[in-house]
């Protein structure tokens, strides 16, 4: 019932993000053709980016020139942090958004456990981000027709694809969890963004200095990096694991929590 | 058998003062009020009975259960109108009605509707557009519509014209032939007056007293309106006067003591009237207020 009923009630933003990522999605691919054909200007284009930014944006490890290489320098960065940024704000505001509009008495007056109630929301959150991950996954194949040949290798799109949608789910449980244990909406949600936002800098500067590598440690992004993936074919078996295991801990912590919470408005 | 039974129930906040070694019962079938100043802690007693709060100690049944381990189960057979009602904004009273009795697996049309059409509700329009009193409506439909054993209500009459009360309190009645067992907290004295079978009074987190209205009233306690020609005048001290007020020529007491001594006392005085009045609930109660 609860699930049914948040299902509705974030459809219309659900759609809307799906439309906006899906628009930016095919607007992009539209371009690859052109970056193809030229593919030799490009390279003497490339070659004057200064080397940090190449690192970064992982141009020097991928072909702009294939549709691969290109998915993984343009698309993928939107499809990863948009998608993050969706998951923090829907996840955040799941479960606080009863004690902040009050409505929190009505349900728990029900005879309905506090654990039934972080169920159903957890389970509308992960549908949510799985059916926006489903819409630009299809949009993105849908732009791989633009060009000429629309090959892309199965495996290695899968894999992409299954990256973001953990990396989704990792930032969606961190943010829920939060959303368990305070009560300002309004803070959780700034706090949420922010670790999405910090995540993605801190990758961005492990890539420009040799010195600051260590920061991809702390940065999911990092651990869904398309070049890696691209190149070697095969997610880290490390990173998963660590994305799997934080979900996990961000779950149980959140029903442990809410369970004994005292709720009062 | 106890309905409720409450016994020793605590709960302290760090910041502000909670309840503390509450005990008492309600019987089933019961009307039973509860009453205090603001801030006296009788939500925090309700939102612990439904267990919003955790206890600090102490603890409580409804139906025998207790109300921590087997809360859901209470809930099953417990109708709740909170004081402040907040309901989803983006449905229609009808959606909201449906939502509410889904969590029971029992909606009974006709009774949704017999009650709405009772209390005035518009089933179609949408929670926003409401107003403060018909949202409350909502508020007790959503609490009465599964036919729930218990009803608990905090407040209920607040915001409610002066008619739709009445109506209220009807269905209230027809409840209790029922056999439902109702609590219901509030500050409007007279409507615990009318209807309660016996009262508790909570102040700054403690009970004070658990009465039956009868006794609350019927105490020894009677206001008496004397008439003299200069009430300030007069010096009248006598064990038993609670309270006493002058009012140009009339002076005011509230007394509990004998009536005959206060009679043989009253009849050496230049009295010009005299008037023997049962104090209502309201000024007992402002006497357990005060202080």
């Amino acid at each position: 019932m609860i699930f049914k009923r948040e299902l509705k009630r974030n459809l219309k933003s659900l759609i809307i993000w799906s439309v906006v990522l899906s628009g930016l999605i095919l607007l992009t691919l539209s371009i690859y053709p052109q970056f193809a054909e030229q593919q030799n200007e490009m390279n003497k284009l490339l070659e004057s980016y200064p080397e940090p930014i190449k690192k970064v944006f992982g141009m020097n490890e991928l072909n702009l020139g294939e549709l691969m290489g290109f998915y993984g320098v343009e698309i993928y960065m939107m499809t990863t942090l948009l998608g993050s940024i969706y998951s923090a704000i829907l996840a955040s505001n799941i479960l606080a958004k009863e004690e902040n509009e009050k409505t929190i008495e009505f349900l728990l007056s029900k005879p309905v456990g506090r654990s039934r109630i972080v169920t159903e929301k957890l389970l509308a959150v992960f549908v949510n981000i799985l059916i926006l991950n489903v819409v630009s996954t299809i949009t993105s194949i849908i732009g791989f027709q633009f060009a000429d040949d629309p090959d892309v290798p199965t495996d290695t799109f899968s894999l992409l694809t299954v990256a973001t949608i953990l990396l989704h789910l990792t930032f969606g449980a961190i943010a829920f969890m939060l959303s368990s244990m305070l009560k300002k909406t309004r803070s959780i949600m700034s706090v949420s963004l922010g670790i999405v936002l910090a995540a993605y800098f801190m990758n961005v500067m492990a890539g420009i200095s040799e010195d600051l590598e260590v920061l991809k440690y702390f940065s999911p992004f990092k651990y869904v990096d398309a070049a890696q993936i691209i190149n070697d074919n095969k997610l880290e078996p490390l990173y998963m694991f660590i994305m799997t295991a934080v979900i996990f801990i961000s779950v149980i912590t959140s029903y442990m929590v809410y369970r004994k919470k005292d709720i009062a408005v | 058998m106890k309905i409720i039974d409450v016994k020793n129930l605590t709960k302290t906040y760090k910041k502000n003062r909670g309840i503390v070694n509450l005990t008492f019962s309600v019987e089933e079938g019961e009307i039973f009020g509860f009453i205090g100043p603001n801030g006296a802690g009788k939500s925090t007693t309700i939102r612990t009975l439904l267990n919003f709060l955790y206890p600090t100690s102490g603890s409580a049944t409804i139906f025998g259960k207790d109300i921590v381990k087997q809360s859901k189960e209470i809930r099953q057979n417990v109708g709740y109108l909170p004081s402040e009602v907040h309901f989803y904004d983006d449905m229609k009273v009808i959606d909201l009605l449906k939502y509410s009795a889904d969590f029971y697996k029992k909606f009974n049309q006709k009774r949704m509707k017999e009650l709405a059409e009772r209390l005035d509700l518009d089933l179609h329009k949408k929670i926003e557009d409401l107003s403060f009193g018909n949202r409350k409506k909502v508020g007790i439909v959503q609490a009465l519509l599964h036919e729930p054993k218990l009803l608990i209500l905090d407040e209920p009459t607040g915001g409610l014209d002066p008619l739709m009360q009445n109506t209220f309190f009807e269905i209230l009645t027809e409840e209790r032939e029922k056999g439902t067992t109702i609590i219901f907290s509030s500050h409007i004295l007279s409507e615990v007056q009318k209807m309660c079978d016996r009262v508790a009074i909570i102040k700054e987190g403690e009970l004070v007293k658990v009465e039956t209205i009868e006794n609350l009233t019927k105490n020894n306690l009677k206001n008496i309106t004397i008439t003299f020609e200069q009430a300030n005048a007069i010096d009248f001290d006598l064990e038993g006067i609670v309270k006493k007020e002058i009012n140009g020529s009339e002076m005011t007491l509230l007394y509990s003591g004998d009536i005959k001594t206060l009679l043989n006392q009253l009849n050496t005085m230049p009295v010009q009237d005299l008037l023997i009045e049962e104090p209502s609930l309201e000024e007992v109660f402002i006497h357990y207020y005060e202080k």
